[in-house]
């Protein structure tokens, strides 16, 4: 991307010149300002107090209605003697390390085909991004019906087809469950990565395509060193949320299984607001749900640092 | 906009009122009833379009009804109770007026009210919604979990009337899924149906989580094997795997689509038959659970109406709770309700909505012998982290899945025991 | 397309992974389809065919819509979705623009703190939300997750578009700015045109995220006049343990496919901002 040093194509500095107004809002620094100032101040005035209430939350034995005592990091220290805790992390990362390796590799595959002009392209997309678009409290009552073993379309299909006999229990199996969980994920997250990285690709110029055509690259060539490079912190931010949301996702879980049969697809958000809310122990919840905290931050942390490399 | 302006008044007040005494004394002139939204719409209804109005009509304050779905009513009362703020008159279930104990009000001198008048209440609600000697709450019915047959299968098989042991039970089960009809009780995480048998079924063999005092954890004993033995063989000669991922939503569809002979439920199953498909309503009966070796038990789910403590004006709630339980309207409400609730009023042990359909009775019988979540030990946060951790349903789920019954009782005790603190 | 494909190439690289993924993602919506046309007793009959419909009905859509809010969940849920995405689209690109392509100091910051508010899972979140709602006094109110939502959404936008911005080289920008343009000016005609994929798709997303919100719609929204359509939905067609699944499907399906039908018209636009012939393979 970057073609020759930044120095030369910035314009000369302005310590010379008189300051003006004009010239005050040309600095980097007083632009970035004025234009950050507004989320900023939003972000601060409806986060922040959430944000510490719930890590103090995580210090506090907190049992509903009553007062809080702060106990420092006992509940974390009860969790990490608890079988379930160590079950309820290993669904979390199962959970959102496959569905993230799906939902990147099928939204690419997404893309790189809608990528191609031919009839009816614009109601295409947008269908198929109904499964992002249909409120995830409604998509999965359809699933309930599509995975429940009586009514399983696909167990009909698999039995009237002759490749078994009897239906799979799709959610009832613990195996089988945690997969089921993972289908109907990917199924209402591909859409975003395909749409997303779809517009990605829409902001490489034809020209540098031409060009590596005429340099004689093949289309894999093509797509290593022209495409790859420019979609790629769109790819990046797009992963991160992806598994952001991914490590909070709560509705498709605690409607279709309700982390059962016996915590098999039980993650940390479910988990958590089991104890939280259905259990009265809000300090507890709490803690649940901020242990995968850690591994966020150093997500974020590292985020940054590379996309602010330059 | 009325109406909104009118919460924002109710809000006001809600927040001016736990600092400044000021309110007292102006009656209000709006408050609000969180419910959970009822199975029955009649029942909704009844209140929205009769109750309401009547009693605006009556004292000038318009009472709000605000349903919410049953499995979203404890994330919105937690939220009201812990921001003290919203509606001031909340409807409870299962053991939360000993959950939310500290934000619900006194409400003593109007149950006593309502006992004199309509005949005493019954002796076990007690255990229910008294709470330290005080009423959290004013329970208005049970909504029962019972066993749902299929009569006409039932007599394929030769058996009559519903067994009554679980040994027989077992034994029409095995008939039952031979000929096709297997048995479909609920195994997985959900809210009710799970619970609704499998504490009955560890009480009838002498099980119990944990003892009165709330310490001593009592899941480990022989008594417990012999239920989860007989769990696992109930499962595995009579029912589907699935249930073992079933959610409340599961048996309610493959009763009524002709998949299972037997399930645990409340009376949501017939009541959808009669009105959807009456070919399955009419070879469709209840029975009580039946017993084991250590008798007959029954799980409660009993649905109260509490005062919220951040309530600004305390007697003007109590005042409607007063007319709302006054026979007149309480008697027409339960009607409305179809006998879905079994009110634990003696005055009420002979009222007509019994009369409806003589099927409906034996969700009055089983209030004798029903019992909160575990029981006996205390029904207060700890019962309700035991519940929501699942710990007795996956205790049994695991055996069934194949865990041997020692390891599965000693991972419940291990959380029990972190649960209540025991050593 | 200048005729250099053969028709069995593009059947390989087009048509079948475009069916394919059309039959993967659309399915559920045909099981929503004749599930939301079939009368009950077809519903819960498990020994017919499944997959069409005998004797289709509208009963469900009929009651859908006159025995419940619908049209005013559907109102409500646009009116808040509409509101949130412009404001959320606006900030976010406020504050993605200096982070993704100026230095200046704390903007790592920022950056961060930005993404940190997804560090507190929503579950928890809600508690202390919804005590600043009943601060300031808007239980009950639209107004309430008008500004509930864009704390989800901003953060969201301004990461994506630092994406997007990073993508367009800084020479235009530069070149813009030797010629007179100020830095806004730059931004504005420069970049921002150039960046219109990636506003779409954050707008899209955010809309999305807006009229699916289940959690802050259920707590701060209690009367059913002033609900979005998955909290009424889900309150008043799901009874107990007894689901309304025609009507709830019915729910889903216009709920969402005219949005999906809205969006194929923006979805032009995606073209329309580039030069033309950038669609070539």
């Amino acid at each position: 991307m970057a073609v020759g040093p930044a120095s030369i194509a910035r314009p000369a500095p302005v310590a010379g010149r008189p300051i003006t107004l004009r010239g005050l809002l040309e600095r980097e620094g007083v632009f970035s300002w004025i234009m950050l100032t507004p989320g900023v101040l939003f972000l601060l005035a409806f986060v922040a107090y959430p944000f510490f209430y719930g890590i103090f939350l995580s210090l506090e034995e907190h049992p509903v209605a009553r007062a809080g005592r702060f106990v420092g990091f006992a509940n974390f220290v009860i969790l990490a003697h608890d079988g379930v805790f160590w079950q309820v992390t290993r669904n979390t990362f199962m959970y959102v390390a496959v569905t993230t390796v799906f939902k990147l590799l099928g939204g690419f595959a997404m893309a790189l085909v809608m990528n191609q002009s031919f009839r009816g392209r614009n109601l295409t997309r947008a269908f198929l991004l109904l499964p992002f678009i249909v409120p995830t409290a409604l998509s999965t009552v359809a699933w309930m019906w599509i995975l429940d073993p009586t009514f399983s379309i696909v167990n009909w299909l698999l039995v009237h087809g002759g490749v078994i006999t009897s239906g799979y229990s799709w959610l009832g199996n613990a195996s089988l469950a945690m997969w089921s969980l993972i289908v109907v994920n990917t199924w209402r997250g591909m859409p975003f990565y395909g749409i997303t990285l779809l517009a990605g690709l829409q902001t490489i110029s034809p020209d540098l395509y031409e060009a590596a055509a005429i340099d004689g690259a093949t289309t894999t060539q093509r797509f290593l060193y022209v495409t790859l490079p420019v979609i790629k912190p769109v790819l990046i931010i797009v992963t991160m949320f992806s598994v952001i949301f991914t490590f909070g996702d709560f509705q498709l879980i605690y409607a279709l299984t309700h982390g059962g049969p016996a915590n098999a697809t039980h993650v940390f958000s479910t988990w958590a607001f089991d104890i939280g809310m259905s259990g009265g122990q809000l300090g507890m919840g709490a803690a649940v749900a901020l242990a995968i905290l850690p591994a966020l931050v150093v997500l974020i942390v590292g985020l940054t640092i590379y996309l602010r490399r330059e | 906009m009325t109406s909104r302006r009118d919460f924002v008044t109710v809000t006001l007040a809600a927040v001016g009122g736990a600092l400044a005494p000021r309110w007292a004394g102006a009656a209000p002139k709006a408050m609000s009833v969180v419910h959970e939204s009822s199975f029955i719409k009649a029942f909704d209804d009844f209140f929205v379009q009769k109750l309401a109005p009547e009693y605006e009509k009556l004292t000038g304050i318009k009472i709000n009804y605000e349903p919410v779905s049953v499995g979203s009513m404890l994330t919105r009362l937690t939220t009201i109770v812990e921001t003290k703020a919203g509606p001031e008159i909340v409807a409870t279930g299962v053991n939360w007026p000993y959950l939310f104990d500290a934000g619900l009000v006194d409400v003593t001198d109007v149950a006593n009210e309502v006992g004199k008048k309509l005949g005493g209440w019954h002796d076990n609600i007690y255990d229910a919604v008294v709470v330290n000697r005080k009423w959290k709450a004013i329970p208005w019915g049970n909504i029962g979990q019972l066993e749902v047959y299929r009569t006409d299968w039932f007599k394929e098989v030769g058996v009559n009337k519903f067994p009554d042991t679980r040994e027989d039970l077992l034994a029409a089960g095995r008939l039952l899924k031979k000929k096709g009809h297997p048995f479909g009780f609920e195994l997985g995480h959900g809210f009710g149906d799970n619970h609704g048998w499998l504490y009955p079924l560890l009480w009838s063999y002498g099980g119990r989580e944990v003892d009165k005092d709330g310490k001593t954890v009592l899941i480990d004993s022989s008594e417990t094997a012999k239920a989860v033995d007989f769990c696992r063989k109930f499962y595995q000669e009579t029912m589907l795997e699935d249930v073992l991922g079933w959610t409340d939503v599961n048996n309610n569809r493959a009763f009524l689509a002709e998949q299972i002979s037997c399930t645990n439920n409340a009376m949501s199953i017939l009541i959808v038959a009669k009105r959807d498909f009456p070919e399955i309503g009419k070879v469709t009966d209840h029975g009580l659970n039946p017993q084991g070796p250590k008798g007959r038990f029954h799980l409660f789910n009993v649905q109260s109406h509490a005062i919220a403590a951040h309530a600004p004006d305390q007697a003007a709630a109590k005042a409607f709770l007063r007319w709302l339980y006054d026979d007149k309207q309480l008697s027409a409400w339960l009607v409305a309700g179809d006998a879905y609730y079994a009110p634990f009023l003696h005055g009420y042990d002979n009222h007509p909505m019994w009369n409806a359909d003589p099927r409906y009775l034996p969700y009055k019988d089983c209030l004798r012998t029903s019992r909160l979540h575990a029981w006996p030990g205390p029904a207060g946060h700890q019962a309700s982290e035991s519940v929501a951790k699942y710990v007795l349903v996956d205790m049994f789920a695991k055996a069934c899945r194949g865990d041997s019954t020692k390891d599965v009782i000693a991972t419940a005790a291990a959380q029990l025991k972190q649960i209540y603190k025991a050593k | 397309m200048v005729g250099g494909h053969d028709l069995a190439t593009r059947i390989r690289r087009l048509y079948l992974p475009l069916a394919a993924f059309l039959v993967l993602m659309l399915f559920p919506f045909y099981w929503m389809l004749i599930t939301s046309i079939k009368p009950n007793r077809e519903l819960y009959n498990a020994r017919i065919m499944p997959l069409i419909v005998h004797q289709p009905t509208l009963k469900h859509y009929v009651d859908l819509l006159t025995e419940t809010n619908f049209l005013t969940w559907t109102y409500n849920t646009m009116l808040v979705a509409v509101v949130t995405t412009a404001v959320s689209v606006v900030l976010g690109t406020m504050m993605a623009y200096p982070l993704a392509r100026m230095r200046f100091p704390g903007a790592a910051v920022v950056a961060i703190g930005v993404a940190a508010t997804y560090l507190v899972p929503q579950p928890l979140l809600f508690i202390p939300m919804s005590d600043i709602i009943n601060r300031l006094e808007l239980g009950n109110t639209l107004t309430a997750v008008m500004l509930t939502y864009p704390t989800l959404l901003i953060p969201f936008c301004a990461w994506l578009l630092m994406g997007y911005f990073k993508s367009v080289p800084r020479e235009l920008e530069e070149a813009a700015r030797i010629d007179g343009a100020s830095r806004f000016q730059a931004m504005v005609r420069i970049v921002l045109p150039l960046c219109t994929p990636g506003l779409l798709s954050a707008g899209i997303f955010a809309f999305t995220l807006a009229q699916n919100e289940f959690l802050y719609a259920l707590i701060f929204l209690a009367k059913s006049e002033v609900r979005t359509v998955p909290v009424g939905a889900i309150t008043e067609l799901i009874r107990g343990d007894v689901f309304y699944w025609g009507q709830l499907m019915a729910a889903a399906l216009l709920g969402s496919v005219p949005v999906a039908i809205i969006y194929s018209f923006f979805v032009d636009y995606y073209v329309a901002g580039l030069t033309a012939g950038a669609v070539k393979n």
